[in-house]
């Protein structure tokens, strides 16, 4: 249905944005909050409306907004969609980003840079608007660069701290190397279909070896934005801004849009089940090497920052085996639970004055029981020790990819099937044994933090945050619980009131189907069962190490296994090795470049060349012209004898 | 026949040429601005004595004009010149020599700059 107020969507942020970045400085605190705060505020409201309106009759909301350009048959409109999918994440991300909005109120109130803060804050709620509703790629990849934007300034936020700017930078420059894919997927499918419109391209029956091509690039682009095997590094450093930022861009939102982007275009993806065949085992593979590392770090963060990275791999997981409803169901209830573990820390750090060692935390239940309530909520969520959102989100994630058909069929040609039937499995068992792990380092964290004895600096008194902090906490915390009702198997709600809030269910026919189809009916029980040993295993040897013991337990470990604990604390040396194979050669080319063609082709030979030539021809030049008038006439003389010579003599 | 019996031109025109030759190395040669000055009158002299030899000695039976006379009236245009030449340059060197006391041409090398 074609509507006129989509464009409200990223309209209202991008004006408080606006406000706030151009003449925040001089309005008074509370006008600027009101500002940030309202103008989401709306923009969630507005989302509601529309969510409300989508029903039997409607199944999306369409609007132009303007014709952005045209060149030959290229037309790029700005123009919105908000369908079931989109319509969800708008609410997700307005939602969640309010409630942090709300939280940064508190927890940015003593920075002399808030109105920056809430400019760009806003900024990217109006970029991720954009990004979610667009509906061309072209309007999508400006969505999908203004979050990078935001996430760049917002890392680097403490910008006079070189080594925070530099985490700015590396993020900035990693999404680089993902977003070139992306554009170069675009041109492909514009070559091809001659649109970059969605539906239209998602309709396009492209050959299967154009759409895989196509489709590897996007990926590419999903790979850099969600932090996936090789381009996770930027993520776990991009906790050098501030939390809310972190829990906002770098865990609910942002980093997700990898995720969204693949199910947006899942036709495109099912028509290239060698990409999806890819998708997941990438995605399994962080999932696995990120829990790996989380087990590892003290910093409270960074354990987060390595979670989310962990589980954006199990949302690629979903995706890429078909399951496109069951990865952006994890997507969701993640944003939920994800984003209060962040401000839970971001709490945490607040009373403890910008702590983040785990190692000078511990006893904090005592000092802050809004935060501890609900951060054991959201661990249990994510951990899934008891059947609340994650639990069933990350579990129908791994159901699927146990029963996968999709990778039956990677045909390169019709007729010939290669089939990796294996492959379903073997990411079930990575991803069983990922939640494991996830188990552990969650409650690893949280025994460190909260349960024992305080470990900090008798200097400082840990003490509760302010209720403009601990408020969203609990609502995201609700929020966390109450995401098992999108989450349920849609079996078990079938024909009661809540099967309409059922995701599954909820997002019938936005989704391509696999090519080998979908998974054959199948009981969740057993899986759950499973699932259910798996989360309290981890639970159990986090208990058994870390509960009586506290940072004990990291030397218990150290003990039996010191080399790998070391290289999982040192990040596996990722870094480094990247520092060596990619970008130490990038600075010698460079500083080759520079020396060589810059300094010495452009600047030597051309810039300073020419003039030296002049200069030299002119100081032979200058000899001539002695100013004696006697040699010019001998000079002339000897010119007119020589001619004369030639012209009479020799005959000419 | 030979160079020493021929009532031709020749023997003004390799005159002519050794008066013109000495005129030139003069110019070029000498310092002292009244020698040059001089010496460019020695070298119009001689391009006169070659208008006369060729005039009196016309190297064609006949002239398109009628007569052989237009060698002639170049020569007095070119005394003309030549007086008017020599009293400028007079006033030049004098006007020189007030400001530098000197006629040496060597020490006159402002034209370069």
């Amino acid at each position: 249905m074609e509507v006129a107020w989509l464009h409200l969507l990223p309209l209202l942020p991008l004006i408080g944005a606006a406000v706030c970045g151009l003449v925040g400085k001089w309005l008074p605190k509370g006008w600027v909050y009101a500002v940030a705060l309202g103008s989401v505020l709306l923009s969630f409201l507005v989302g509601l409306r529309a969510f409300a309106g989508l029903g039997e009759g409607v199944q999306l909301f369409h609007q132009v907004a303007f014709n952005w350009f045209s060149a030959g048959p290229l037309r790029v409109d700005m123009a919105f969609t908000l369908d079931r999918l989109s319509g969800a994440l708008t609410l997700v991300v307005t939602g969640v980003g309010f409630l942090i909005h709300v939280y940064s109120v508190g927890y940015m109130d003593e920075d002399p840079g808030y109105w920056r803060y809430f400019a760009y804050l806003n900024l990217f709620i109006a970029a991720m608007m954009t990004l979610i509703l667009g509906d061309n790629l072209v309007a999508m990849f400006v969505g999908w660069e203004g979050v990078g934007l935001c996430s760049y300034l917002l890392i680097g936020f403490w910008f006079t701290d070189e080594e925070k700017a530099y985490a700015g930078r590396k993020a900035f420059i990693v999404n680089r190397i993902g977003d070139f894919g992306f554009l170069i997927g675009i041109f492909i499918l514009f070559r091809q279909t001659g649109t970059v419109n969605i539906a239209q391209v998602n309709g396009a029956a492209l050959p299967l070896g154009v759409a895989s091509l196509a489709a590897l690039c996007l990926f590419t682009g999903a790979v850099g934005k969600s932090a996936q095997i090789p381009l996770y590094v930027w993520l776990p450093d991009a906790m050098a801004g501030p939390t809310p930022v972190s829990a906002l861009i770098h865990a609910a939102t942002m980093v997700t849009a990898g995720v969204y982007m693949v199910a947006r275009l899942s036709p495109l993806y099912v028509s290239a089940p060698g990409v999806l065949a890819l998708v997941a085992t990438i995605g399994a593979l962080t999932a696995l090497v990120a829990g790996l590392i989380a087990t590892s770090q003290n910093d409270i963060k960074k354990v987060l920052a390595y979670s989310t990275v962990s589980q954006l791999g199990y949302m690629f997981i979903g995706v890429g085996v078909g399951a496109f409803f069951a990865g952006t169901q994890h997507l969701v209830t993640h944003a939920f639970f994800k984003a209060c573990l962040f401000l839970c820390a971001g709490a945490v750090m607040h009373g403890l004055h910008g702590e983040q060692d785990l190692q000078r935390m511990g006893g904090l239940r005592k000092y802050m029981p809004s935060t501890h309530a609900t951060f054991l909520i959201a661990t249990i969520a994510i951990t899934g020790i008891l059947p609340i959102s994650g639990f069933f989100s990350k579990d129908e994630i791994l159901a699927q990819a146990l029963h996968t058909r999709a990778f039956n069929f990677l045909t390169l040609t019709p007729a010939s099937g290669i089939h990796l039937t294996f492959l379903g499995p073997a990411i079930y068992l990575v991803g069983s044994f990922t939640a494991f792990l996830t188990s552990f380092y969650m409650w690893r964290c949280y025994f460190l933090a909260f349960s024992g004895e305080y470990r900090g600096p008798e200097s400082v008194h840990p003490h509760e945050s302010p209720p403009v902090m601990t408020l969203p906490l609990w609502i995201l915390a609700a929020l966390s619980v109450l995401g098992l009702v999108l989450a349920l198997p849609p079996s078990w709600v079938h024909g009661t009131a809540l099967e309409r809030w059922n995701w599954e269910h909820f997002t019938e026919g936005v989704f391509a189907r696999p090519r080998g189809g979908s998974p054959e009916e199948f009981s969740a029980l057993p899986g759950f069962g499973i699932a259910l040993l798996v989360g309290w295993a981890g639970w159990a040897a986090s208990y058994a190490l870390y509960f009586k013991r506290g940072l004990a337990g990291d030397e218990v470990l150290t003990a039996r296994a010191g080399a790998v604990r070391r290289a999982l604390a040192n990040k596996l040396y990722v870094d480094e090795f990247y520092g060596r194979v990619v970008v130490r050669p990038l600075w010698g080319l460079a500083r080759g470049l520079w020396r060589i063609v810059d300094a010495t082709i452009i600047d030597g030979l051309f810039v300073n060349g020419i003039p030296a030539l002049i200069a030299w021809v002119g100081a032979l030049a200058r000899r001539f012209q002695n100013g004696d008038v006697q040699r010019y006439a001998a000079v002339t003389a000897l010119g007119v004898a020589a001619l004369l010579y030639v012209f009479l003599v020799r005959g000419g | 026949m030979d160079f020493f019996h021929a009532h031709q031109a020749q023997h003004y025109l390799v005159l002519g040429a050794i008066l013109f030759a000495l005129g030139a190395a003069g110019v070029v040669l000498r310092r002292n601005a009244i020698i040059i000055l001089m010496s460019i009158e020695l070298m119009l002299n001689a391009v006169n004595l070659t208008f006369l030899a060729f005039s009196r000695f016309p190297l064609v039976a006949s002239s398109p004009t009628g007569s052989f006379l237009s060698g002639h009236a170049a020569v007095f245009f070119v005394i003309a010149t030549a007086s008017a030449e020599a009293a400028v340059g007079l006033a030049i060197i004098i006007a020189v020599f007030r400001s530098r006391t000197s006629l040496n041409v060597d020490e006159f090398d402002t034209l370069k700059l």
